[in-house]
């Protein structure tokens, strides 16, 4: 394969790669179209899908659905080796170096392409290759769909939850003050510490768990792990319920340690925030009144303690209308769980809505 | 060895003389698969960093040192903490101790210092009026200020760092590749040869984030089932060199390999050990004392596993072979 071929192959390839959500960029297309320029993938087949592996693909995940994309745009492009490249057309332009050692000092025209190891061909026409399966905490094929919001972004967001206080131990540099101090002294004695900031954030988080929830499990856990371990709020109290707020909270994730709500709401000032997780039964398409009665109880008695409240509802907003969250998010600020809506409900937490509730 | 299966530095690149003064003067043994050896070529090619993400001990941080070696390029290694701040792999400024040198000069007592750094704080008297000695360079400015070939930068376990930290480091490892030193009126330290930037990650704080990913060269280092024997006799190889160690008999690496392989491919490890694991263990099984019948005893799948401590660091997994 030439490179007048190699690069509409490449085209096609970068189109499927964007449609299929890969963060792609015409900077990386125009990289592509150099190396290409330069001899490497002017091998054949193999060595064009070796090139994109590498600079087009930045996970395990994205590789092994890599090897699917270009088997379509391969295919599509009527390029599909019946039988793998005779040697002799590739050795052609690729002459290898004889000498092993010191490369010579005279540039090579371009470096020589390359060629991946031969595998056993004959069991189908494309040369397939199975996805590599390494031991990563990676979701299945099903799972990827639905990614409302990632981990990353998580840690991001709970960075704006923050109420900094100077009490941390005194050892920042004060570097304005110590010169300031030396000015008016003539001399230098000592440098000027001042107190580290601390965040006396104080956050509350209570996660509807199982039943309706167990889809979303994976988000309530990384939420709470996000808020806890890699967050800099201060202080992290989680309670789980099951369905029905006010009934019964539990301290772990099992629903096997009961917890009083008034123990859950001890460490609660008009200054701590409390988030409720929790699709109110918008999963389920429930409308129980019941359900919407116990959880206004809830509401209402967190109300006399703070007013920082919101809600995050896994479920879309569309999915809203005709059950108990619709009337539940007449209540309390609720926010359906993507980047936005978790970034306006940590606004809420903090005190600062984007949108003021009249 | 074909051409294609090195790895290579564009000519205008190479260091003049074949080999930089300061590149590694001790081979590093390494057996780099072809696609690996592509990658690298590639990110050296187009300047971009390669990141590289695999198992812990399977050579994530060799192949820098590795690919230094074999280029004849000085290496910077920069190991990545939690507390660690993209401009320090640029430069450090100590405004204390220049503060601290105005005081001493204007007392009349000028402090001599000892320090002979390369880089930065190069007067063995400092002169307070000229901030640019109170400035360190960390392994990234010392790769920039390199002036006749690239130098291979080892950032390492990348995810260790802060959230923002990648991102801070993508507008450095661009072009126009130059930085300022905010402390000092110097003009941009401008990078004649852009460093050849290989990063590690272990993915502990989940992905990278996204445009930094998109500038990288990535790639999965797997674990050698099938190149152990070739990574034993390099390993030997070199340290034959060295210490004068014989390499263990053939006999024994392929019975050690092949149980070693069977334990880790069964898959029911919490943790599988990685090759550097391997690697201490067949030199226990070589050297640590003298044994009777190891091949023996690692050929028969009953018999109990020699120096399990070697290969299993949880609990589970102890106790699960070493008791059996």
């Amino acid at each position: 394969m030439n490179e007048a071929e190699a690069k509409p192959l490449l085209l096609d390839l970068f189109r499927r790669l964007r449609r299929a959500g890969a963060v792609l960029g015409i900077g990386e297309l125009l990289a592509a179209y150099r190396v290409v320029d330069e001899g490497w993938g002017g091998g054949d087949t193999e060595a064009l899908r070796q090139l994109g592996r590498l600079l087009w693909c930045k996970s395990v995940q994205e590789a092994a659905d890599f090897e699917e994309i270009f088997d379509a745009a391969a295919a599509a492009r009527a390029h599909v080796p019946t039988e793998p490249p005779s040697p002799e057309v590739e050795k052609e332009p690729v002459e290898p170096q004889p000498t092993p050692e010191q490369p010579p000092s005279e540039p090579p025209p371009s470096i020589p392409a390359t060629e991946p190891p031969r595998r056993e061909t004959g069991l189908a026409a494309l040369p397939l290759r199975a996805p590599p399966q390494p031991q990563l905490p990676e979701a299945g094929e099903d799972l990827r769909a639905y990614w409302p919001v990632s981990r990353r972004s998580m840690v991001y967001t709970w960075r704006y939850l923050r109420r900094p206080v100077k009490d941390g131990p005194r050892n920042v540099l004060d570097l304005a003050a110590t010169v300031e101090r030396a000015a008016r002294r003539g001399l230098f004695l000592e440098a000027v510490y001042e107190r580290r900031e601390t965040n006396h954030a104080h956050l509350v988080l209570l996660v509807d768990q199982g039943g309706s929830m167990v889809p979303f499990h994976r988000f309530t856990r990384d939420l709470v792990e996000t808020a806890c371990v890699e967050s800099p709020i201060g202080q992290v109290d989680v309670a789980y319920f099951h369905n029905v707020p006010p009934d019964r909270l539990y301290r772990d994730a099992y629903l096997t340690e009961p917890l009083p709500l008034e123990h859950a709401l001890a460490g609660c000032t008009p200054d701590s925030s409390i988030l409720l997780v929790g699709d109110a039964g918008a999963a389920r398409g429930y409308r129980n009144l019941q359900r919407v009665r116990s959880s206004t109880q809830l509401l209402v008695r967190l109300k006399r303690l703070t007013t920082l409240i919101a809600w995050l509802n896994p479920m879309p907003r569309h999915r809203w209308p005709g059950t108990s969250a619709e009337l539940i998010a007449h209540l309390v600020p609720m926010f359906q769980m993507d980047a936005d809506g978790f970034s306006n409900a940590v606004d809420v937490l903090r005190g600062q809505p984007l949108h003021p509730r009249g | 060895m074909t051409d294609m299966s090195k790895l290579t530095l564009p000519a205008d690149r190479r260091p003049p003389r074949g080999r930089h003064p300061k590149a590694p003067k001790t081979p590093e043994p390494y057996v780099a698969t072809d696609e690996l050896t592509t990658a690298v070529n590639l990110a050296i090619y187009l300047r971009r960093p390669l990141l590289l993400e695999g198992d812990a001990g399977c050579g994530k941080s060799r192949l820098a040192r590795y690919a230094a070696y074999e280029l004849g390029l000085p290496l910077y290694e920069w190991s990545v903490r939690s507390t660690s701040r993209a401009k320090d792999g640029l430069y450090t400024y100590d405004s204390i101790l220049r503060l601290h040198d105005v005081q001493l000069q204007r007392h009349g007592s000028q402090e001599t210092g000892g320090d002979d750094r390369e880089f930065g704080r190069k007067a063995t008297k400092r002169d307070p009026e000229s901030p640019m000695e109170y400035v360190t360079f960390g392994a990234l400015g010392k790769a920039f200020k390199e002036e006749d070939c690239p130098a291979v930068v080892l950032i390492d376990e990348i995810d260790k760092a802060d959230i923002d930290f990648p991102n801070d480091l993508l507008t450095v490892l661009d072009d126009p590749w130059k930085f300022e030193i905010h402390e000092a009126d110097e003009p941009p330290v401008q990078a004649k040869h852009p460093p050849i930037v290989i990063i590690t990650s272990n993915k502990e704080k989940g992905n990278l984030p996204a445009p930094f990913l998109r500038r990288c060269i990535y790639y999965y280092i797997e674990f050698p089932s099938d190149r152990l024997k070739e990574i034993v006799d390099a390993h030997y190889a070199a340290r034959a060199k060295e210490e004068k160690i014989a390499a263990p008999p053939g006999d024994l690496v392929e019975a050690a390999s092949e149980r070693f392989l069977r334990i880790r491919d069964k898959g029911d490890l919490y943790k599988k050990p990685g090759t550097s694991e391997f690697l201490d263990w067949l030199e226990a099984l070589r050297g640590f004392r003298e044994l009777k019948d190891v091949v023996q005893l690692l050929r028969d799948p009953d018999a109990k596993l020699i120096y399990p401590e070697l290969l299993f660091k949880l609990r589970a997994d102890w106790q699960r072979y070493a008791r059996a």
